[in-house]
């Protein structure tokens, strides 16, 4: 009855990722400390950290690729720990080269589209807005950079992920393949897909909805504004000329 | 499920294809193996053994015996040296194999039907020219001796026919049974060639696991949600296969070209095939299931598949190893495999035995696939 007088409620919206007091150790090094935040669907969540802060093995850990040593990691529901069924939702840039060496562009997409049980309609649409159409025929490992990571993202995109994570998406390479690859990430989370995407320079953190830092193994989440504050007070600090400044 | 089946098979035979070299080691290996066997063997048997003789006598009997020398079937007078020492020297720099002394007294101990000796020497060096030469030379010697004998009997006044009876009192016939010229080619051709194939069927399937888990492209896959058992299964079928495919033609030049003796029928034979191809291709997913590097799984496979055929008892008999090493021996697949072309191609052993060796050789591979998955689980 209250609800007919209030009218009906808008149902609390549910993250797509969950992740609680994730540990990684390898051997006697903690990785990942006590790592915990949600993703939502439509956001960009960063991930930020300089080399070595464990940005790679969390992006791996959330893919299903590397396992954990206690925590929990829910996607859209599905304990990772326990089912790879999450597996059908999410799709994976890596910050390595990882797509299949021996294969040209278009086989990599025909045979990851497979693996992923995606149609293979879903690969036309993806070539022409990458503009990967010239590049079908040439073998992977011969692709520059640009190239080869807007190949990388249209792959992790065959199966219309619903969580895309992506390790260091967007490096120095060329500046048309990052604005394709920045197009059609926007056009992704328009259409309400939710995005992971570690990074280490903040020039990216305007492009993020939060950003966690991660440092020691250990999280902490900020606005974008806030992480890049950060970041502009931890390069005064240890600049070589910061002394004289204050002074 | 079936479309990532296949498209994980057509992957691997692209990859196979495309990588030219473990593509000419699969496809030429045993090819090449098999044609330059038969080459080597195609004398089939040893003949024109290289003979030096020392006639220190020089009369008509010793020239007589080197006549009888001459004429053997399977050696060839290459030198007369005037001294021991000449003949000793010919036979350390390899110019002959074997050596006969006819000493200064023969035609005078011959004539007086006294005993006579003549030294033959062999050179051991080479285990199978000296077994041939030996033979060769028992053939010479019998005929000689018993020749000598007659004549003394017949100079006491014995008749001819008790004289060659004496020497016949025992006739052991010699009748060699599925080889009867004892051909060499029969013996070890297609063996030698089966050997190169297994060993580059060993070397393809040690890429199984660590070929895909060593690469980065490991995380596609593993982020795809494809099964490690569906992944495996796919890639095995598509190697066993391939195997098959490339023993078809080393056969078909061994018993269609070279006709080499096959009693047990060519579909048995493809079977019991089958099975190896299986049981190797399991020793090498194991390899890689724990080894480190690709490199390292190659090293691991060559470890098992170089001596294996040593080990098999094709060339060595079993029986003839120390007991501890029987076991050893036993687990191999290989030595199942070897010993079977043996009993089946030559001599068509039967189905009951076939059953049991491919029973073996299932349940070998059956263990390293076991241990092969409970690595890969654990990685």
């Amino acid at each position: 009855m209250g609800e007919t007088e209030q009218g009906p409620k808008e149902a609390p919206v549910q993250p797509l990722l969950r992740v609680a007091s994730l540990q990684q150790r390898i051997g006697r090094r903690a990785v990942l400390r006590n790592v915990s935040f949600e993703v939502f669907p439509g956001e960009c969540f960063g991930i930020f950290g300089l080399a070595g802060s464990g940005k790679t093995a969390l992006i791996h850990i959330l893919a299903g690729v590397d396992r954990f040593t206690s925590g929990s990691v829910e996607i859209l529901g599905h304990d990772i720990g326990k089912t790879e069924k999450f597996k059908q939702y999410t799709g994976l840039v890596t910050q390595k080269r990882s797509l299949f060496q021996d294969l040209t562009a278009g086989e990599n997409l025909d045979f990851i589209a497979a693996l992923k049980n995606a149609g293979r309609e879903a690969i036309p649409p993806l070539v022409e807005r990458l503009a990967l159409e010239d590049y079908l025929k040439t073998p992977v490992s011969r692709l520059e950079a640009g190239v080869y990571q807007r190949l990388s993202l249209a792959c992790a995109l065959l199966n219309e992920p619903r969580l895309l994570l992506a390790d260091e998406l967007i490096t120095g390479f060329d500046l048309n393949s990052r604005r394709l690859i920045l197009d059609e990430l926007a056009g992704y989370l328009e259409r309400g897909g939710a995005c992971v995407w570690s990074f280490s320079s903040m020039e990216f953190a305007g492009l993020m909805s939060r950003v966690g830092w991660l440092e020691n193994g250990e999280i902490t989440v900020y606005s974008p504004q806030a992480a890049g504050e950060k970041w502009n007070e931890l390069e005064r600090s240890s600049s070589p000329l910061s002394g004289e400044a204050h002074a | 499920m079936l479309r990532q089946s296949l498209a994980i098979m057509g992957r691997e035979v692209r990859y196979l294809w495309r990588d030219r070299g473990l593509r000419h080691i699969l496809l030429l290996g045993s090819l090449v193996g098999i044609l330059l066997f038969w080459g080597i063997y195609s004398a089939q048997v040893l003949k024109e053994i290289p003979t030096a003789v020392v006639d220190l006598d020089r009369t008509k009997q010793s020239r007589e015996l080197v006549d009888g020398i001459r004429n053997a079937e399977y050696l060839k007078i290459v030198a007369v040296p005037e001294s021991f020492q000449a003949m000793e020297e010919m036979i350390k720099k390899g110019r002959a194999v074997v050596g006969v002394v006819i000493q200064e007294d023969y035609g005078k101990k011959v004539s007086l039907h006294r005993q006579v000796r003549v030294l033959m020497v062999v050179d051991g060096s080479n285990i199978i020219y000296a077994t041939n030469a030996s033979t060769a030379i028992l053939t010479v010697t019998r005929t000689i001796g018993a020749r000598a004998g007659i004549a003394a009997l017949l100079a006491r006044g014995v008749p001819l026919s008790q004289a060659e009876d004496a020497y016949r009192g025992v006739d052991i016939e010699e009748e060699p049974w599925f080889n009867p010229t004892l051909n060499y080619a029969y013996f070890l051709v297609l063996a030698l060639a089966l050997n190169i194939w297994q060993q580059c069927c060993t070397l393809t399937a040690c890429m199984n696991v660590i070929g895909e888990t060593g690469l980065d492209s490991w995380r596609q896959i593993r982020a795809a949600g494809v099964s490690k058992l569906q992944l495996f299964l796919s890639k095995s079928l598509v190697h066993i296969i391939v195997f098959m495919i490339t023993v078809l033609p080393v056969y078909l030049l061994a018993f269609q070209v070279f006709k080499l003796p096959l009693r047990c029928g060519f579909p048995a034979l493809l079977l019991f095939t089958l099975v190896f191809a299986v049981a190797v291709h399991s020793i090498g997913t194991l390899m890689s299931s724990f080894a480190r590097s690709a490199v390292d799984s190659s090293r691991f496979g060559m470890l098992v598949a170089l001596p294996s055929f040593v080990l098999s008892g094709y060339t060595w008999p079993v029986e003839a190893m120390p007991r501890w090493l029987h076991p050893v021996v036993k687990a191999f697949p290989h030595t199942w495999f070897f010993q079977g072309i043996n009993c089946f191609a030559f001599k068509n052993a039967g189905w009951g035995m076939m059953t049991q060796y491919m029973l073996i050789m299932a349940a070998i591979a059956a263990c390293c696939y076991a241990l092969a998955a409970l690595f890969i689980s654990r990685s």
